[in-house]
């Protein structure tokens, strides 16, 4: 099994970290260049909602997301002290074919995760918010 | 991200490079809005060499073309990567842009 781990601060700056991570786990485990594109989106919409809502104090807080490869899927973890937000019982995006007056994003990160992810779980646990990605990579 | 512009028959043609992120969007947000309220509103967005886009990209494309329209302007992309294209069909944004394969068809359309 491979494994790597980054944590990083609840700062928008940080965001580019996770690029180089996705970059670094690519090669290490061998994932298709197809892939990559959707693994950096799933994980910069899920960790930005984390930035931007998951905290209401002034202090830092760490942010750490773990992937493992076992066999061909790819599993993420993506762990923060923030408040509790099950991203599997977000709202659906507004009518993704409403009209242009009628359009609006909220939302669509999270649908980005469900429909380019195979699997998410979330657990909260010991006051952490834990989300679990799973996407095959073969 | 880098962004490039030019005019080409009062029709503004701006070029990204890179990636248009949460990191970086509200540069491309800012550049929208200052054209738009110098009533430059016939725009071109040529993506061909933009390679990554998250929602808070999109946003920023929705924002415009909402402006735009609202100006009796035009606001057309061209030019979208593979894998962008596939980030607009979920999107349901498909339907709502004009979508050009190039910049040459863009500018035919606002001829």
């Amino acid at each position: 099994m491979k494994k790597n781990k980054l944590i990083i601060k609840n700062n928008v700056s940080e965001l580019e970290k996770v690029s180089v991570f996705v970059e670094k786990i690519v090669k290490e485990f061998k994932i298709p260049d197809k892939l990559i594109f959707n693994i950096n989106l799933v994980l910069e919409e899920i960790i930005s909602n984390i930035i931007f809502y998951a905290f209401d104090d002034e202090s830092d807080h760490e942010i750490l997301i773990e992937a493992k490869l076992i066999e061909d899927d790819l599993h993420i973890l993506i762990k923060d002290d923030g408040k509790a937000f099950n991203l599997l019982d977000a709202p659906a995006p507004t009518d993704l074919n409403a009209g242009i007056d009628d359009r609006s994003i909220g939302g669509l990160g999270i649908h980005f995760a469900k429909t380019l992810m195979d699997n998410i779980d979330y657990k909260r646990e010991n006051d952490n918010n834990k989300i679990y990605l799973r996407k095959q990579i073969s | 991200m880098e962004i490039k512009k030019e005019k080409i028959n009062e029709i503004l043609v701006l070029e990204i490079n890179g990636r248009l992120d949460t990191t970086n969007y509200s540069e491309l947000d800012e550049i929208f809005a200052d054209h738009i309220s110098k009533n430059e509103i016939n725009i071109i967005v040529d993506c061909k060499n933009m390679d990554y886009i998250s929602s808070s990209g999109l946003r920023v494309f929705l924002t415009a073309l909402k402006k735009i329209n609202a100006a009796n302007g035009k606001f057309l992309l061209c030019g979208l990567q593979e894998t962008i294209q596939e980030i607009f069909k979920i999107s349901g944004f498909t339907s709502i842009f004009k979508i050009f394969d190039n910049q040459e068809e863009a500018l035919k359309e606002t001829s």
